[in-house]
């Protein structure tokens, strides 16, 4: 939150930057970082860390492509100067060979002995292969080609220049040529062949060094790349490992507060638990006293008792009565707050037979027609849901107890896909819909004491336990024609 | 039908106590009753000692227990009679104000011969604590004397 706050503090300036400086500078990189932020603010922890782990895997990516490329160029770049080099031998070889042919010719012209031409003939026999090699090896760069083409043609012409010499001493004899033979055949053209090599050789000397150093500046730019690729790893990977590590120190926050919380909660709850075994004991007591002592009193004045305190006594008594009750009543309440709860399948058939069953001394000279409709079987807590449906039918014999004959149906609702609802309705003096929101509350009653009896928790028992099953409650009622009230119970149970 | 032996009444509430005796006077057994004002009287009465030192010898026809009392409560009382070989065959009848289910369990498990809630209401205490007193002190037979010593 702390950090949101502060960026959101931040961002306005920001913004005033980029209006005036909308083509890059740093303050347009700070505002677009800004947006990052924020939209990485808005992403979960999850989605945080699967962003920060695909920079790092595109980061690997972006490292070993650049790895790759750098390799092959060294690769490329060292296959070509064996080339090269390979160049400057075979330039040196036709360098010899040519001076060799020039050599055994120009002899040959003068001795005329057979055994150097011989020698010239081997000599020239390597042309072809010479001409292969250097078109072979000349074919990455146009010029050194342009200059293989000339060296070549150079060859052909110093070779046949030098065969018709040949032929000329054989038709006419050495005498013929021999001024040739002093001045040397083919001797311009090996001037020019040699002229052509040593430029070759020359720009193939200089191309090996460039490549040297441009591999050897590539090598030094992609290390540099490297280091900083590396360095964004490790500190995307820092922030990731930042991200996880405040999330786990988080939870475990959460956590030990949760834990605490659930503590005090239990220690609260044994001090209620406490509260109300001691207000079970000790408030009975005086009850007891009350109503002993006022009994006594009567006995003891017995004959002298007149009509108006003999009704102030049993006053007395019977508020003591009325005040055991409600403390049993409000024990129960308690109880159903904090007793655990079973999760088995209620019959719920059954659990009407038996109520009605518990009910029946009260029923006595009551006209009553009942409706029970087959209910379905639910999840809960048998005796909690009994004292829910004890305390509906109770109340609906109660407020019937004016008519002639109560008419009382226990149904259901058509089936819904989550809950099942029950309900208790009843023809009694039902009550007014505006005072529907207060029925279910403790100590709310809709009705005076000398109509109904009650200490009024009856119904927010029925709401405790009903909530507790994950439920609702709620009642209709119109003023003396009837109520009903309607207990909705989660069909799988309460869950969790 | 005549009460032979001694009823000793564990209450520490003075008024409960005059409620219960007033009981008892109905049905003229309350000379018999022996109050005890906390759990320690009622050992003090059953192991002859201290105020109790110069009693007649002989075990009571029943002890009614409250649970809640000064020193020592009424289920330590309980667990003490229940546990010695002398005094376990002495009926205790747990009269109390609390309807909590733990201490209902505990009396029970504990040995207690019987459980009864103090009615609120005084006539159905009165009644209670007379038939109480008439069923344990009159019309039950209490076991033998050290009945269970000889085990």
């Amino acid at each position: 939150m702390e950090s949101a706050t502060n960026h959101q503090a931040q961002a306005p300036p920001l913004h005033d930057d980029v209006r005036k400086l909308p083509n890059g500078s740093t303050s347009g990189v700070a505002a677009s970082s800004q947006r990052i932020i924020r939209w990485f603010q808005a992403l979960t922890i999850e989605q945080r860390v699967l962003t920060g782990f695909s920079l790092v895997f595109v980061g690997i990516l972006i490292i070993s492509a650049i790895s790759y490329h750098n390799t092959n160029g060294l690769l490329r770049s060292s296959g070509l100067d064996g080339r090269s080099h390979e160049l400057i031998q075979l330039l040196d070889s036709i360098d010899a060979a040519m001076g060799e042919a020039e050599g055994t010719h120009r002899r040959y012209l003068v001795t005329g002995e057979q055994a150097y031409l011989e020698a010239y003939k081997r000599v020239i026999a390597q042309k072809p292969t010479f001409s292969t090699y250097l078109n072979e090896l000349t074919k990455d760069s146009p010029e050194q080609q342009r200059r293989a083409g000339e060296l070549n043609r150079l060859m052909e012409r110093q070779v046949s220049v030098e065969s018709k010499v040949i032929t000329q001493v054989q038709e006419r004899g050495v005498q013929s040529v021999r001024k040739m033979a002093l001045e040397g055949a083919g001797r311009r053209e090996l001037d020019r062949i040699r002229q052509i090599i040593s430029e070759m050789d020359v720009y193939e000397r200089q191309a090996v060094n460039r490549r040297v150093i441009a591999s050897a500046a590539s090598t030094r730019d992609t290390i540099m790349l490297l280091a900083i690729g590396a360095g964004l790893q490790l500190v995307l990977l820092a922030s990731v490992y930042y991200l996880i590590r405040h999330d786990i120190i988080e939870r475990r926050r959460v956590a030990d507060e949760l834990q605490r919380r659930g503590e005090l909660l239990e220690a609260a709850n044994k001090e209620l638990e406490a509260f109300s075994y001691s207000v079970s004991h000790d408030l009975r007591a005086p009850l007891r006293h009350i109503d002993g002592y006022a009994a006594l009193l009567r006995k003891s004045v017995d004959q002298s008792l007149n009509e108006k305190a003999a009704r102030y006594l049993q006053t007395i008594s019977e508020a003591a009565k009325q005040m055991g009750q409600l403390i049993d009543d409000l024990l129960v309440f308690s109880r159903m707050g904090r007793q655990d709860m079973l999760q088995t399948t209620v019959n719920m058939d059954q659990l009407i037979k038996g109520i009605q069953s518990d009910l029946r001394l009260d029923l006595h000279g009551r006209q009553i027609s009942w409706t029970i409709a087959s209910l379905p079987e639910v999840k809960g807590d048998p005796s909690m849901l009994r004292q829910v449906f004890t305390n509906l039918l109770t109340n609906a014999l109660k407020f019937t107890s004016t008519k002639p004959i109560a008419s009382i149906e226990i149904g259901v609702e058509p089936p819904s896909s989550d809950e099942i609802v029950m309900y208790v309705r009843d023809n009694g003096v039902g009550f007014d819909m505006q005072y529907a929101p207060k029925l279910f509350g403790v100590f709310q009653r809709l009705h005076r004491a000398d109509e109904f009896e009650g200490t009024g928790i009856g119904l927010a028992n029925v709401r405790r336990i009903v909530h507790r099953h994950g439920g609702r409650t709620w009642a209709d009622g119109v003023t003396d024609k009837g109520a009903t009230f309607y207990v909705a119970l989660p069909k799988g149970g309460i869950q969790g | 039908m005549t009460l032979t032996k001694p009823i000793v009444l564990a209450e520490d509430n003075p008024r409960d106590a005059e409620l219960a005796l007033a009981a008892m006077e109905e049905e003229h057994i309350s000379d018999k009753v022996v109050l005890c004002h906390d759990g320690a009287e009622v050992l003090d009465y059953l192991y002859c000692r201290g105020q109790f030192k110069a009693r007649l010898k002989g075990n009571p026809a029943v002890v009614f227990l409250d649970l809640k009392m000064p020193k020592v409560n009424g289920l330590e009382v309980l667990r003490t009679i229940k546990a010695d070989t002398n005094l376990r065959a002495i009926p205790v009848v747990m009269l109390t104000s609390s309807r909590e289910e733990r201490d209902l369990a505990e009396s029970y498990t504990l040995g207690a011969n019987a459980y009864v809630v103090k009615p609120v209401e005084f006539q159905q205490f009165l009644s209670a604590v007379k038939e109480l007193g008439v069923f344990w002190g009159v019309i039950n037979e209490p076991p033998p004397e050290r009945a269970w010593s000889h085990q």
